[in-house]
């Protein structure tokens, strides 16, 4: 089972290497040497820090480091499309780089890969087996890419943004199937944030009337920009952009210069192969691509199973007071979250108290967050999972108010248990999902 | 000092730094957004306040208008070069450049042109071809559009003042600039145009007893003392007065509350006392608006502690007594919550999204059926220099300007 869960993370620093070996040729011996180096710093660091730092930090750590390197992604990506307009000369190849980039990129590319699948370990009791597992597998991937290298055809070459491209494009694949290191998710909701944000300044800064003014039809299109679907699109854009630029600029690169060749023919055929050259080279970031689109689609629609009880019901007393026992039925201190229903007319509102990890103390919080729709949550390692947006909300900030977490109630928490004002919930239920629900309506 | 002037123009015109400096603000912006969920708002601010944000801000606008005389320069250069321009300019303004030995030009050279779709100029030792529409002018448009536009961002973040004022029938306001006016009246009404719904009209006069009659509306916004006025919200002003049988002296204030459209709620104020009044303006039972009409029933929610006492409707003018409690709306007014906003970046972000659309409607067309593609050789020593570019369509007319190249490479042969 664990070989499986593996699976994904070796074949990245498969492919990892192998684009090494393609991207520096004549320096094979040295790049697998580092590769595989990096791989294993990267896996026994991570561990190290695992082992070491407690709470989320070595995940953040690697997702801060996975975001950057698709920071300097995007800068690769806008700079190869600023120089596709350099003209090449015919016939003059480029010199070989010298041994400390290629050794270094292949660190760096084998480290990340390392590193991000050392985290799959996180949480196993026994480490040596997995870790003799996660060693083999990495040795037996670094031989094979050396051997599948050989074998790749030779008229397939890999540009500088192109590797770029595929690297990351492959790390992010990787960090995709680990929660906690994926990176599409939380990307769409800061586009949906930042984008709202940046379309209210906007309308403000542009002196544009409100909504009051303005047609419900021509409202609904703006309304487009506050919706969830355009964190979704906006983060699409964001994510596949840059692969796509590196793509247009091997596209537009200008054809090298023939005018100097007075024989027909001749220069017929040296254009005809600097074309195929060109089309041979977009065949690494159309790969790129497909990660990249593999990663969007395993971080959309993840793979893990979520704790989501039933709601229990619970009735409120003559004097309005709902009581949560801490142990009974349902034993409060378990470290699961544990949902309610509690009805009040037509109203139902679902609620859940938890032991919070940060605090030791209980946390009541509404099923429903500030932002999206009260589809709830349900909780996974470490974290509790916003259903509608995914947005992964570590469970040391829930009972903390702000973007998605689940919207704290107030309670009187006594050794008995959890008393809570059913007024309160109710209101606070109410003005939750009016106000979530009117960002529906504005769709 | 004239190498590191060069050096300076290079970098201050250089294509790359637009992507840098925006590079460098989403940079920050992920960095604020670390730290608070209103990064925008707080980039905007720290931009306004700092110094050095400005500046690198103001670096766009350097840049778009060392880009716009670059541009224009390089225009002018090829422009020149077709007809009488000697010697020629920079290869790097062509795509292609290629010196062959010619001892002069050939006879039928120009023939062979026009036969294939070339307009042609031949002025002693020098011919020159061209066909399609340059997409020059397009690029400087494009460029004078994002001057304005990062010039109106920058002149927008460091120089906009915002002031709210509530505009209320019958009551003079004071605008930023020290200047008064009295509000006639607010006339809210529906509109039959296609982007706006509704149409707002504040007929200020400059005194209560007249004087110059000036009419604001929603958009575009008007100037009034140096400042837009800009409409944010609806509201009623009211004056009002509640009594109760252990607050016998009452209480009575007057203030705004933005409880439009009906069915909004806001809590009247009662200095202190154990009771609060929550008012919601009423629908009308024929569906006409109440805030168009002026005809204003307000729904009244009377609490003490937490116990909801009773729930009433009131009219504007009229009264509302249960058990001994009186809530008096003594007036009610229609009143439009609105910012005078000094802010001239407006003028030029909205000058850059006129230039942009006229760009884009421009270049589209070009592009796609007329680009420009061009030649020039010019015959100097014993040789010809020639050179070519082409702004679409570059494969057919490669192979033409090479063709022209064999003919002049043959004759000299």
């Amino acid at each position: 089972m664990l070989a499986l869960k593996l699976f994904p993370h070796l074949f990245a620093f498969f492919g990892v290497a192998l684009l090494m070996l393609r991207a520096f040729p004549g320096r094979r011996r040295l790049i697998v040497c580092s590769v595989a180096a990096g791989f294993a710093a990267g896996g026994l660091g991570t561990l190290f820090l695992i082992l070491n730092v407690p709470g989320k930090f070595p995940f953040d750590l690697i997702r801060g480091v996975l975001g950057a390197s698709f920071f300097l992604f995007w800068g690769v990506a806008v700079a190869a499309l600023y120089r596709s307009s350099e003209r090449v000369v015919a016939g003059v190849s480029k010199p070989l780089p010298r041994p400390l980039i290629p050794m270094l990129s292949a660190v760096v590319g084998g480290g990340l890969a390392g590193a991000v699948a050392a985290t799959r370990l996180s949480g196993i009791d026994s480490l040596l087996v997995p870790v003799l597992l996660l060693a083999g597998g990495g040795i037996l991937m670094a031989a094979g890419a050396w051997w599948g290298e050989l074998w790749l055809p030779a008229s397939i070459t890999v540009s500088r943004p192109g590797l770029f491209a595929a690297v990351v494009s492959l790390l992010l694949f990787s960090a995709s199937s680990i929660l906690r290191l994926d990176l599409f998710s939380p990307l769409s909701m800061k586009v949906m944030k930042g984008t709202h944000d940046f379309v209210h300044q906007f309308m403000e800064s542009v002196l544009i009337p409100d909504h009051i003014f303005v047609r419900p039809k021509i409202w609904g299109y703006i309304g487009l920009l506050f919706s969830k679907e355009v964190g979704f699109w906006g983060g699409m854009i964001i994510w596949f952009t840059p692969v796509l630029l590196v793509a247009l600029a091997i596209r537009l690169e200008l054809l090298p210069s023939v005018a100097h060749i007075r024989q027909g023919a001749q220069r017929r055929k040296l254009l005809a192969a600097a074309i195929r050259e060109k089309r041979l080279r977009l065949v690494v970031p159309a790969v790129a691509l497909f990660f990249f689109g593999c990663a969007a689609y395993r971080s959309s629609f993840p793979t893990v199973e979520y704790w989501d009880p039933k709601p229990l019901p619970v009735v409120a007393s003559p004097s309005g007071e709902i009581f949560i026992p801490r142990k009974g039925e349902v034993e409060l201190e378990d470290g699961k979250l544990h949902k309610y229903l509690f009805k009040k007319g037509t109203q139902e509102v679902r609620f859940f108290v938890m032991v919070s990890p940060a605090t030791g103390k209980l946390t009541v919080d509404l099923d429903a967050c500030a932002i999206c729709k009260p589809d709830g949550y349900g909780q996974a390692e470490g974290s509790v999972i916003c259903y509608y947006c995914k947005t992964l909300i570590p469970l040391e900030t829930v009972g903390m108010p702000g973007g998605c977490n689940p919207v704290p109630v107030k309670f009187i928490e006594k050794e008995d248990g959890a008393h809570i004002d059913a007024v309160t919930l109710v209101n606070s239920w109410t003005g939750t999902v009016q106000s979530t629900a009117k960002k529906e309506a504005a769709k | 000092m004239k190498r590191l002037l060069a050096a300076l123009w290079r970098a201050i015109s250089s294509r790359a730094l637009l992507p840098l400096v925006l590079g460098f603000f989403l940079l920050a912006y992920i960095v604020i957004a670390f730290f608070t969920d209103e990064a925008l708002i707080t980039l905007i601010a720290l931009t306004g306040k700092n110094f050095l944000l400005a500046g690198v801000l103001a670096l766009i606008p350097l840049n778009c208008l060392c880009r716009i005389v670059l541009e224009a320069r390089r225009g002018l250069a090829r422009r020149r070069a077709l007809k009488n321009a000697q010697p020629l300019p920079d290869p790097a303004l062509y795509d292609e450049s290629v010196e062959l030995s010619s001892a002069a030009p050939a006879g039928d050279l120009e023939q062979r042109l026009t036969d294939a779709g070339y307009r042609t100029w031949k002025n002693g030792e020098l011919l020159s071809a061209w066909r399609g529409v340059s997409l020059w002018p397009v690029r400087l448009l494009f460029l004078a559009g994002l001057l304005c536009l990062f010039g109106g961002i920058l002149i927008s973040v460091t120089s906009r003042q915002v002031s709210r004022q509530p505009m209320i029938e019958g009551v003079p306001f004071q605008a930023p600039s020290g200047q008064g006016g009295f509000i006639q009246r607010i006339v809210l009404r529906n509109a039959d145009g296609p982007i706006l719904l509704k149409e707002l009209l504040m007929e200020v006069s400059g005194s209560e007893q007249g004087g110059s009659f000036r009419t604001f509306g929603v958009y575009p916004p008007a100037l009034f003392g140096g400042a837009f006025v800009y409409p944010r919200y609806l509201g009623i002003a009211l004056t009002y007065r509640f009594t109760a049988p252990d607050l016998p002296a009452g209480f009575q204030d007057n203030g705004v509350f933005p409880i439009y459209p009906p069915g909004r709620e806001a809590q009247l104020p009662l200095g202190g006392a154990p009771y609060k009044v929550h008012l919601t303006l009423a629908k009308s039972q024929d569906g006409s608006d109440p805030y168009m009409t002026g005809s204003m029933e307000f729904v009244a929610k009377v609490v003490k502690g937490n116990d909801q006492l009773f729930t009433g409707t009131v009219k504007g003018g009229g009264e509302l007594v249960r058990d001994g409690i009186k809530l008096a709306i003594i007036d009610a007014r229609r009143m439009v919550v609105t910012d005078f906003v000094v802010d001239y970046g407006v003028l030029s972000i909205w000058l850059a999204g006129f230039l942009f659309t006229l760009g884009a409607c421009l270049w589209l067309p070009v592009r796609l059926f007329l680009p420009r593609r061009e030649m020039v050789f010019s015959w100097e020593g014993g040789g010809v220099l020639a050179r070519s570019r082409a702004e679409g369509s570059a494969r057919r007319h490669t192979g033409v300007f090479h063709e022209v190249l064999d003919v002049i490479a043959a004759e000299h042969a």
